[in-house]
């Protein structure tokens, strides 16, 4: 079942664009919250970190319930960035500090890929949510082109993979409307985007394995770790996605001989709900790191014999685990695991 | 740089070697040229006896060196050789930890396709060839025994084994020795054995797949397993039809069915179900012409279905099952708690007979309509419910309704001091069936029982207040036996108007039905048509063909054909029978059916006559059949009575139809004219109307001479109407002349005289021939 994409959302929020802007979208959001108990408990971390954010331009009054998106309509993308920094390191620790000093400990840390359609949203989100978090990562879209919302649901602005960049993207749009992309996110996304790598990759175009240490260079976030290019669990943001990336590591016939754990996290295509995913993820992210740190610590000859203590299992026996605790934890977000081959 | 980093390793604490290493690693991540110097710069720092951080930086290494892409296959040729020696040491060290283990069969996998392609060039390194030959055993002996993620690069491991040692259809990507396989091994070498290689691979596949039936719900296992099948199954198709059986006999669902449900159990089954799914969607897209395909669909199709009965079942349960449970105990207290059952005393007033049972007090039991239910609902929970009463509550609950019963006759009589036993059981214990059980059924059964409830309605007295308030309180005690109004009475012309409805009916298909194969002209019509006529199947097939057919025969023997099966056995007695009956009917004089169906299949020629003269002649052939068995009828049968005959009346109309449009192009005329099965000279007559127009004249006279040439028996008839049409129409003349002087030789010559001498027209002399 295709989740509504960030067009049709699109298109939901900007019928609310003839209306007084603000009062019908926190409308709009207070509901969700009042109906949606989950999405509720994170929207209080959402919030905490936002009033503690120092903003110049200065949030609208009603931050208490703004989530994310609306901050990222800050009115300009530097003071946006700045937001971002700051507070995403505090949410950080507040969400997964235990975790976090016991990585540094053993500083052993998984390397993550984020996939999404367009390489844009969701997996830019979790992209840079797992970077502040210190993890290598990488992201790539799964759709054959790059699709983002244009001024009709028939009018999608359209762009190539690889081959174009977030910020050659974030000018055209902005001169194309800059009033349109600003109010309906595109703009504070792509400029999110284009400080986080330099543009939309496509999965099927990835050469798996080539060293990205270019991309070190580049300061892309999340490369450091990540030199080798291969990644040892791939998030998926839609079943979709997961279907392609599952669908091309077959096709691709695991010349690599490197197990590695494609998870799926379905998450709608939309600002806010790329947050909350983004959150998630990162909460999935520490979790398996976590299980896989413990395995490391566990130095020491390959118990051939070994006892079925939950604990003594392997990092790989324990993903499925760690995957339903953790779906547990977030009933609204279903997940699909295996385990397959570069 | 590395290189002197390792001759000081001693010197070094851990940390900073592992820090050089990295060092190291980056340069070649870099430039890839330095790869092979920086591994063999390592190797001896990751040896066995170092400490095991290095191990597994090491082995990792080794692995990411072996499996990298942006070396080619000569360059890694190389490395491999270098590295095998150290590979075998960490392999076969006792005790070896799991991370080194793993990284080192990954390697291991890597390396064997490599090493493989260098031992059929290089068959003089028998040693390298005897370390991968020990690599490998170590690997598979260690396989069962393994953890579990040594377990699944041991499955790695020996995929690409397998992978190597198998004839392929090049169709995988060519590269990281994806593209090794038995084809490059020659048949003759002095280490590798083709034949003993492919048994070995054979074996190796037999044992992997092996995992789908032992380990089946061990999802970690069968991931691994399914995800590296797929370039096996495409482009080995010696294993294909293996891994195909093995993935379809495989029931990625067992492991719901055989426990609770728990969350990591949903997380599992999903895996193993979607792997599965996705195994064998991309074999079906990449391959939908796979003899195997349908079987695959087939199974794709079942596991959907099972899954959607699972997870619906599983959402039905949960509940029952774990967090939920408690509350369903509270409930169930709470039932038991009610189980005291007391049994109000009615009150006064008109009571319905459902109230009279009803022992409830729970509002909502009580507002509930049970005839909602559906029938087998309602018998099953009926069963189910008597199967799990107790007995003494029964009896109580029985008593109650009957002392409730008791108490209303007694009021009854008080009331109406007369027939009190009577008006009970008018109104209440109708059926015999027990009470508990008639809340919920008594609109069940009464079809069975309907002769019983009359007779007691008619028992009772006509007018007593208990029923009044019966009738006022439900519609349960007033359910008396429901009677369909009868038909209105079917006069003659209502039974024509119906039977023209019928016979229309029988028309609607055909805009519907699909053409039969070449019922346009051509081959395939020709083909055909020497099977079909008379003695052909009418409904061989549901086609627009077949159709015509039974509508013609229809037609043509819906009354007659009924009796006329018989006819051959026993004619004279089913004749008489027949027309006794005919007559005794007394047919009215409107059309029967088959003149109905006759008369659409006349329009139905008409609205496209020139493709549906097939059907007209089939449809006049069914007709003069008819007129033939009708003919031998009366000829056999004493009583020598009437029959109507159609065939004539009915190619009269057709030919008088088609002449008003036929055009000179309109050669199916001719073709009319030859298949039809009889013609009079009525017929041909009509043909001389075309010579008035002189572009029909070519036409009218061509068939007529396509006639002469083609049948016989009605040349003479064919050639008087030429005669006739040379007398009567001018234009004609010519053409006419030509053909008479051919066929006909004198004819015109007499005519020509007799028309000079006024003598009287040749018709005399035509009708005598």
């Amino acid at each position: 079942m295709p989740a509504p994409s960030l067009l049709e959302s699109f298109h939901s929020t900007q019928q609310n664009f003839d209306t007084p802007f603000e009062t019908s979208r926190l409308l709009q959001h207070s509901e969700q919250v009042n109906t949606a108990p989950a999405i509720a408990i994170h929207n209080e971390d959402i919030a905490s970190w936002l009033s503690v954010s120092p903003s110049p331009g200065g949030p609208p009054p009603h931050s208490s319930i703004i989530l994310n998106e609306t901050a990222y309509s800050a009115r300009d993308p530097s003071t946006f960035h700045s937001t971002m920094a700051s507070t995403d390191g505090s949410a950080g620790s507040s969400a997964a500090a235990p975790q976090i000093e016991q990585n540094s400990a053993s500083g052993f840390k998984l390397k993550f890929c984020t996939v999404c359609a367009s390489n844009q949203n969701r997996s830019m989100e979790g992209h840079l949510r797992l970077a502040q978090a210190n993890y290598p990562v990488i992201s790539f879209g799964t759709g054959s082109l790059v699709r983002l919302p244009g001024p009709t649901q028939s009018q999608p602005n359209v762009y190539k993979f690889n081959q174009t960049s977030y910020d050659s993207i974030y000018r055209e749009l902005e001169a194309k409307d800059p009033r349109l992309y600003q109010a309906n996110g595109l703009l504070n996304m792509l400029g999110r985007n284009r400080a986080i790598k330099w543009g939309p990759e496509r999965w099927q175009d990835w050469q798996i394995g080539a060293p990205r240490v270019k991309q070190l260079d580049q300061k892309d976030q999340g490369a450091a770790g990540m030199e080798a290019g291969v990644p040892d669990i791939v998030i998926t943001c839609e079943e979709r996605c997961w279907d392609a990336v599952v669908d091309d590591l077959m096709h691709r016939g695991a010349p690599l001989n490197r197990p590695v754990h494609v998870i799926n996290i379905d998450i709608r295509d939309n600002h806010r709900d790329a947050s909350i995913g983004g959150s998630a993820i990162v909460d999935l992210a520490d979790s398996l790191n976590k299980v896989a740190v413990e395995e490391r610590e566990r130095v020491g000859p390959a118990v051939f014999d070994a006892g079925g203590a939950a604990s003594r299992a392997s990092f790989d026996e324990r993903v499925p685990e760690v995957v339903s605790e953790w779906q547990e934890r977030w009933p609204d977000l279903p997940a699909t695991w295996t385990l397959a081959w570069f | 740089m590395a290189a002197d980093g390792t001759s000081s390793s001693s010197a070094l604490s851990v940390a900073e070697q592992l820090e050089q290493l990295n060092a190291a690693r980056k340069l070649v991540l870099e430039n890839s040229t330095y790869y092979a110097q920086i591994v063999k710069g390592v190797l001896p720092i990751i040896g066995p006896q170092a400490p095991v951080e290095l191990r597994r930086w090491g082995a990792e290494f080794l692995a990411e060196s072996l499996a990298t892409p942006v070396l080619s296959m000569g360059e890694k040729e190389g490395i491999a050789v270098t590295v095998l020696e150290t590979l075998r040491h960490l392999i076969e060290a006792p005790n070896e930890d799991t991370i080194v283990l793993k990284a080192c069969i990954a390697a291991a996998a890597s390396a064997y396709p490599v090493v493989v392609r260098w031992i059929i060039n290089n068959a003089w390194n028998k040693e390298s060839w005897e370390n991968m030959t020990a690599i490998k055993s170590r690997i598979l002996r260690i396989w069962d025994g393994a953890p579990a993620p040594v377990k699944i690069c041991c499955i790695k491991f020996a995929q690409r084994v397998v992978l190597a040692q198998t004839a392929s259809n090049g169709m995988e990507q060519k590269h990281n020795g994806l593209d090794v396989s038995l084809n490059m091994i020659p048949e003759v070498h002095s280490c590798l054995d083709r034949r003993q290689l492919e048994a070995e691979a054979i074996g190796l596949l037999d044992r992997t797949l092996g995992i789908l039936q032992d380990s089946s719900s061990d999802a970690l296992l069968v991931d691994a397993t399914l995800n590296c099948l797929s370039i096996l199954a495409r482009t080995r198709p010696n294993t294909t039809n293996r891994i195909l059986n093995a993935v379809l006999n495989f029931n990625p669902l067992r492991l719901a069915t055989s426990g609770p449900m728990t969350p990591k159990t949903k997380v599992l089954v999903r895996s193993l179900e979607k792997t599965t799914r996705m195994f064998l969607a991309h074999l079906l897209r990449r391959e939908p012409n796979h003899p195997m395909a349908g079987r695959i669909q087939q199974y794709l199709e079942k596991l959907m279905r099972q899954r959607a009965e699972l997870y619906d079942e599983a959402n039905r349960k949960r509940p029952a099952d774990h967090a939920l449970a408690a509350a369903a105990d509270a409930k169930r207290q709470k039932m038991d708690g009610a189980v005291p059952l007391t049994i109000p005393p009615l009150g006064p007033g008109p009571h319905s007979l459902a109230k009279i049972f009803t022992l409830t007090d729970n509002l909502g039991l009580q507002g509930f309509d049970v005839t909602q239910l559906p029938a087998e609902l309602a018998a099953k929970i009926a069963v189910r419910t008597l199967e799990n009463t107790d007995q003494r509550i029964l009896d109580f609950a029985v008593n109650g309704v009957r002392d409730r019963l008791a108490a209303l006759s007694t009021a009854v009589t008080a009331v109406l001091s007369g027939e009190p036993s009577a008006v009970l059981n008018a109104a209440t214990a109708p059926l015999g069936v027990d009470e508990d059980d008639d809340d919920y059924e008594p609109d069940l059964t009464p079809a069975e029982d309907t002769e019983q409830i009359l007779n007691k309605l008619d028992n009772a007295p006509p007018e007593e207040p208990v029923s009044h308030a019966l009738d006022a309180g439900t519609t349960l005690a007033t359910l008396g036996p429901f009677k369909l109004p009868p038909p209105p009475a079917l006069d003659p012309d209502t039974a024509a108007q119906l039977s023209q409805a019928a016979a229309s009916r029988v028309f609607a298909p055909l805009a519907s039905l699909k053409d039969s194969v070449g019922s346009g002209a051509g081959g395939a019509a020709a083909v055909r048509r020497p099977k079909a006529g008379i003695n052909r199947l009418a409904a061989a097939s549901f086609d627009r063909d077949s159709w015509l057919t039974v509508i013609t025969r229809l037609a043509t023997r819906s009354t007659a054909a009924l009796d006329d099966e018989d006819y051959e056995n026993d004619g004279e007695t089913r004749i008489k029978t027949e027309e006794g009956a005919t007559t005794a009917l007394g047919r009215p004089p409107g059309p029967s059916l088959g003149d109905a169906i006759r008369e659409m299949l006349y329009n139905y020629v008409l609205e496209d006559w020139r493709r549906r003269i097939d059907v007209a002649v089939a449809w006049l052939c069914e007709e003069w059949y008819c007129d033939q068995l009708a003919k031998r009828r009366r000829r056999s049968s004493s009583s020598g009575g009437e029959v109507v005959l159609h065939y004539e009346k009915w190619a009269l109309r057709i030919v008088d139809s088609l002449l008003s449009y036929v055009t000179a192009q309109d050669k199916v005329l001719t073709r009319f004219l030859a298949e039809i099965p009889e013609l009079n000279r009525a017929m041909l007559s009509r043909l001389k109307g075309l010579c008035a127009d002189p572009t029909t004249v070519q036409l009218a006279l061509t068939s007529l001479l396509y006639l002469v040439m083609m049948r016989p028996p009605v040349k003479e008839m064919a050639l008087d109407v030429v005669g006739e049409i040379w007398t009567e129409y001018e234009d004609a003349r010519p053409l006419a002349a030509k053909y008479l002087v051919k066929w006909r030789p004198g004819f015109i010559e007499s005519q020509t005289r007799a028309l000079e001498s006024g003598a009287p027209p040749a018709n005399t002399m035509a009708v005598e021939t």
